[in-house]
C-alpha cells in the first residue's frame, strides 16, 4: 500500500515541492527514512511515531519505508512532520491520498502542530507546482495566505486534519483580508528632531530622494544614528512586490509576524562592527541564511563606525553593492539572496573621534589619522556618492522645541523628486552609469564646464566626476528643474568625498 | 652667531658642508590650519631668496611646508631627520626629500643608518635642529608640540627664537603665543628674522604675502563673495552656521563655497570651511 502527501523544502529564497510517499509492506517491524534527509529530519520519525500515537491514531507495526523525493534535493528541518504523518496515517488506514494537497508543519509529540520557517516561499512553491490547498499550523496561516490562489486551512492538532480528510469535521478555510498597499508608513524617528545639523539633514534628503550611499564624518554623540534612522522614514513604503520579497527573506529566517505577516515598512538594519562576515552577508552551517545584508533589501544597511568593521566584511559588500544580491556558496549547494539596500555609513573623523571637534581637541598623530582615514578608502567608498560633516550640537540647542522641518514635509519633496526619476528613466539616479548617466543627466555647457574645470584644478578622480554629476541630477530633481544647473554641481560637489592621497 | 657646538657622529646625505651664511629653522605643528602652512610656505621661500639656509624636520604641516617653499623659490633646504638618513618618514615625504637634494640640499641625521621611526628620537632630533641653526621661528605650535622642545632647546643655546602670532581663537596657536608672551620676538615677514640675524634690511611694516601655491595672485578683491567675510583662516566654519548667520539657504551656501573653493579662496578643513589668506600690497607684481 502506498500514501502520499505533498510538502515543499526551502532551497535558497525558493520552495521546492517534496513528495512524501509511504510504502507499507509486510517483514519485520521497521521504519525507514530515504532521500537525503538531515539528522534533522530524521528525529522526524519519532516525533511522528509520538505525534500519531498521542493523537490516537494507529501506528502501523509494520515495515514502513517512508520515501522524500525529489532524492537529490537535502532536506532540513522539521517541516515535513506534518506530511510525513498524514502519508503514514492514510497509509496505515488503507484510504485513498486526495490529489492538489500539500501539508507543512512541525508535529509536537502531543499531535499538537507548530510554526516553521520559511512557510511564505514554501507555499508559494507549492501554487506554482499545481497544488491547491495547503494546511499548515494555525500561527503560520495569514503568512501562507500572502500567496494567492491557494486555499490555506490553518490546523491545530494532526488529529483535527486526519479528521478533515476523512471526511469527519471540515477545517474552515482561513478568511485572510485583501493586501492593501499603504499610502505612507509611521516612522518613529523624525527629522523634526534632529536639532540643527542643516548640512547633514539636507544629504540624507538627498540621499533619499536619489537612492545615493552616504558617508556621515563626524564626533561621537553628533547624532549620526538619529540622522540615519530618519532615512527609512523619508522613502516611499514598499509595494507589493518588494514587501513579498522582503517577506520571504524573513519567511525563511523565522522573523515573520504572525499575524502580519507583510510589512510596508523598510527596513533598517544596523549591524555592530563586531559581526562575523556570514552574519552580515549570510552564511552558517548546511545551507546559508539570509545575513543583515538581505535583511536591509529595500531599505537601509547602517554601518556605525565604519573603520571597526574587519577589511574582509567590508570588502565582501562590494559584489552585493553591485549586484543588488549576494550569491553565498557552500559545499551544500550555492544560494542566491536579494539585498538592494541603501548603504548609510557612519565614521569619526579620527581614531579618538574629535578631530576638527570645536569642543574638544584632537588627540591623534597625522599618521594615525592618515592611515584611519586610508582604511576607509577603498572599494567600498567607491560607491558612496555623498558625504557630509555632521557636528556636535552646541548645548545651548539641545533641549530647544522642535522646529526643524519634520519628516513628513521633506518626504513630499523626496517622493516628487522620486516619481521624476522613475518616470524618466526607469531608476533612481544612483543607478546612472556612463551611457545613462549622459542620457538622462544631460549637462549644459556652463555646468559642464564648471565640473571639467574643478577636475583639471582641484582634486577630482574620475569616480568624483560621476558621482557630483549623478548628485546634480538629483539636486535639480528635488528642485523639480529637468536642466542641471550650475548651481546644481556647485552645491554637489560640497558633498564629495575626500580624495586621499595614496 | 656662527659658532656651532660641536655636533659629532652626523650622517649626512648630499652638500655637506652646509653652505655658508645664516642658518634659520622653520617648525611647528604637524597638523597646521591653512594659515600655518600658508606662513611657512612664504616665509621659507622669502628666506631662501634672501641667501638665508632653511632648516626644518621634513614632518608633515609645517615642516614640509617650509622645505616646500625654500625650494619653490629655487633656494636650498636641509633637513634633520628622526630616522636613520636612509629612511625617509612620512614616506609620502620621499619626494620632497628626492627634491631637497636635487636642489643642492641635504638631509641630516644623528642617528644610525636603517633607523626606524621611534617616538623617543624626534625630540632629540629636534634639539639638533637648534644645535645646527642660528634662529628657530616657530610658524604654529600647540602647547605640548615637538616645536617648543625645538624653541626651547635653542633658548637653551642662547640662540634666539621667534614666533608667529595667529589667530587668539586658534589653539594652534597657543604655543606660539605663549613664546612671545615670554620674550620671543614677533616674525610678520623674512625682515623680521634677517633684522634678527643682524642682517641691514629695514624692519617694515609689510605683511607676508600670500604664498604662490596658493595661485591668490590672479584674484582681484573686487567681485568678490561677501560670504568671506564670515570666514576665519583658522577656524573652520560649519556649513549649518554660516547659512543660518547669512541667512541664506543652505543649498546655496554649499554652492557658493564650492564656487569660493574652486577659485582657491576656501579650503574644506576639520569639518568645515576656512579662509585661505589672501592677497595684500603687492596687486599684480607677481604673476
Ligand atoms: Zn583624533
Amino acid at each position: 500500500m502506498l500514501a502520499r502527501a505533498f510538502a515543499a523544502q526551502v532551497q535558497g529564497l525558493a520552495g521546492r515541492p517534496v513528495e512524501v510517499q509511504v510504502d507499507m509492506s509486510t517483514g519485520a517491524v521497521a521504519f525507514f527514512l530515504v532521500g537525503l534527509a538531515s539528522g534533522s529530519v530524521r528525529e522526524a520519525k519519532e516525533r511522528v511515531r509520538s505525534a500519531i500515537r498521542n493523537s490516537g491514531l494507529p501506528f502501523p507495526q509494520r515495515r514502513l519505508t517512508v520515501n522524500l523525493a525529489p532524492a537529490e534535493l537535502r532536506k532540513d528541518g522539521a517541516g515535513l512532520d506534518l506530511a510525513i504523518a498524514v502519508a503514514i496515517c492514510l497509509a496505515a488506514l488503507g484510504k485513498p491520498s486526495q490529489a492538489g494537497l500539500a501539508f507543512i508543519g512541525e508535529v509536537a509529540l502531543e499531535g499538537s502542530l507548530r510554526h516553521v520557517d520559511g512557510v511564505l516561499v514554501l507555499a508559494e512553491g507549492l501554487r506554482r507546482a499545481g497544488l491547491e490547498k495547503l494546511f499548515v499550523a494555525e500561527v503560520d496561516a495569514a503568512e501562507a495566505a500572502l500567496i494567492e490562489g491557494l486555499e490555506i486551512y490553518p490546523c491545530r492538532t494532526l488529529r483535527q486534519v486526519l479528521d478533515h480528510l476523512l471526511g469527519g469535521e471540515a477545517i474552515p478555510r482561513y478568511q485572510g483580508r485583501p493586501l492593501a498597499v499603504a499610502a505612507a508608513v509611521e516612522c518613529p524617528w523624525d527629522l523634526s528632531e534632529v536639532q540643527g545639523q542643516e548640512a547633514a539633514r539636507r544629504a540624507v534628503e538627498v540621499a533619499a530622494a536619489g537612492g545615493h550611499h552616504l558617508l556621515m564624518t563626524g564626533p561621537p554623540g553628533a547624532g549620526k544614528t538619529m540622522l540615519a534612522r530618519c532615512l527609512p522614514g523619508l522613502l516611499p513604503p514598499l509595494d507589493l512586490p518588494d514587501a513579498l520579497e522582503l517577506a520571504r527573506v524573513r519567511s525563511v529566517l523565522g522573523e515573520l509576524e504572525g499575524t502580519s505577516p507583510l510589512s510596508w515598512e523598510r527596513p533598517f538594519r544596523a549591524p555592530h562592527h563586531s559581526i562575523s562576515t556570514a552574519g552580515l552577508l549570510g552564511g552558517g552551517t548546511g545551507l546559508p541564511r539570509p545575513g543583515e545584508i538581505s535583511r536591509a533589501h529595500h531599505g537601509v544597511l547602517f554601518l556605525d563606525e565604519l573603520a571597526e568593521f574587519p577589511a574582509a566584511s567590508l570588502q565582501s559588500l562590494r559584489q552585493p553593492l553591485e549586484d543588488g544580491r549576494v550569491t553565498l556558496i557552500r559545499s551544500a549547494g550555492a544560494v542566491t539572496y536579494p539585498a538592494r539596500f541603501q548603504l548609510v555609513a557612519a565614521t569619526n573623523p579620527c581614531p579618538c573621534g574629535y578631530l576638527g571637534d570645536s569642543g574638544r581637541p584632537c588627540r591623534c598623530g597625522p599618521g594615525a589619522i592618515q592611515s584611519y582615514q586610508r582604511s576607509l578608502s577603498g572599494p567600498l567608498l567607491d560607491r558612496i556618492d555623498l558625504q557630509v560633516t555632521v557636528h556636535r550640537t552646541p548645548p545651548h540647542l539641545l533641549g530647544r522645541p522642535a522646529e526643524a522641518e519634520p519628516s513628513v514635509l521633506v518626504r513630499e519633496r523626496v517622493f516628487g523628486a522620486r516619481r521624476l526619476q522613475l518616470d524618466r528613466q526607469g531608476c533612481l539616479n544612483s543607478a546612472l552609469a556612463g551611457a545613462s548617466l549622459r542620457r538622462w543627466a544631460e549637462l549644459e555647457p556652463g555646468s559642464r564646464n564648471l565640473l571639467q574645470r574643478w577636475s583639471a584644478e582641484r582634486t577630482l578622480s574620475a569616480r568624483g566626476f560621476h558621482r557630483a554629476w549623478r548628485i546634480a541630477r538629483t539636486l535639480a530633481d528635488l528642485a523639480g528643474d529637468g536642466r542641471i544647473r550650475s548651481g546644481h554641481i556647485l552645491e554637489a560637489l560640497g558633498y564629495r568625498l575626500d580624495e586621499l592621497a595614496a | 652667531m656662527s659658532s656651532l657646538p660641536e655636533l659629532e657622529g652626523l650622517r649626512v646625505r648630499g652638500r655637506w658642508p652646509l653652505p655658508p651664511g645664516h642658518r634659520v629653522a622653520v617648525v611647528g605643528a604637524r597638523r597646521p590650519t591653512p594659515y600655518g602652512e600658508a606662513v611657512a610656505e612664504r616665509l621659507a621661500g622669502d628666506l631662501a631668496q634672501l641667501g638665508v639656509l632653511v632648516l626644518s624636520g621634513l614632518a608633515l604641516g609645517i615642516d614640509g611646508a617650509a622645505h616646500r617653499g625654500a625650494l619653490a623659490a629655487g633656494g636650498c633646504t636641509a633637513a634633520v631627520l628622526g630616522t636613520g638618513v636612509d629612511v625617509i618618514y612620512p614616506r609620502s615625504h620621499s619626494g620632497l626629500a628626492e627634491q631637497i637634494l636635487a636642489q643642492g640640499g641635504c638631509l641630516i641625521s644623528q642617528f644610525p643608518d636603517r633607523t626606524p621611526p621611534q617616538r623617543a628620537n624626534f625630540p632629540r632630533r629636534n634639539g639638533t635642529i637648534a644645535g645646527l641653526v642660528d634662529i628657530v621661528v616657530v610658524v604654529e605650535a600647540g602647547l605640548g608640540s615637538g616645536a617648543l622642545i625645538t624653541a626651547e632647546a635653542a633658548l637653551s643655546l642662547g640662540k634666539p627664537v621667534l614666533a608667529v602670532p595667529g589667530s587668539v581663537f586658534s589653539p594652534l596657536s597657543v604655543g606660539c603665543h605663549q613664546l612671545l608672551r615670554d620674550g620671543a620676538g614677533l616674525v610678520q615677514n623674512a625682515r623680521d628674522v634677517v633684522a634678527e640675524l643682524g642682517g641691514d634690511l629695514a624692519v617694515l611694516d609689510d605683511p607676508l604675502q600670500p604664498p604662490a601655491s596658493l595661485g591668490l595672485e590672479r584674484q582681484s578683491e573686487l567681485g568678490r563673495d561677501p560670504l568671506l567675510a564670515y570666514l576665519s583662516d583658522s577656524l573652520p566654519a560649519e556649513v549649518g552656521h554660516l547659512a543660518a548667520r547669512l541667512q541664506l539657504p543652505l543649498s546655496e551656501t554649499i554652492a557658493r563655497l564650492s564656487r569660493l573653493e574652486l577659485e582657491g579662496a576656501v579650503r574644506r578643513w576639520g569639518g568645515g570651511y576656512v579662509r585661505l589668506p589672501r592677497g595684500g600690497g603687492r596687486p599684480s607684481a607677481r604673476r
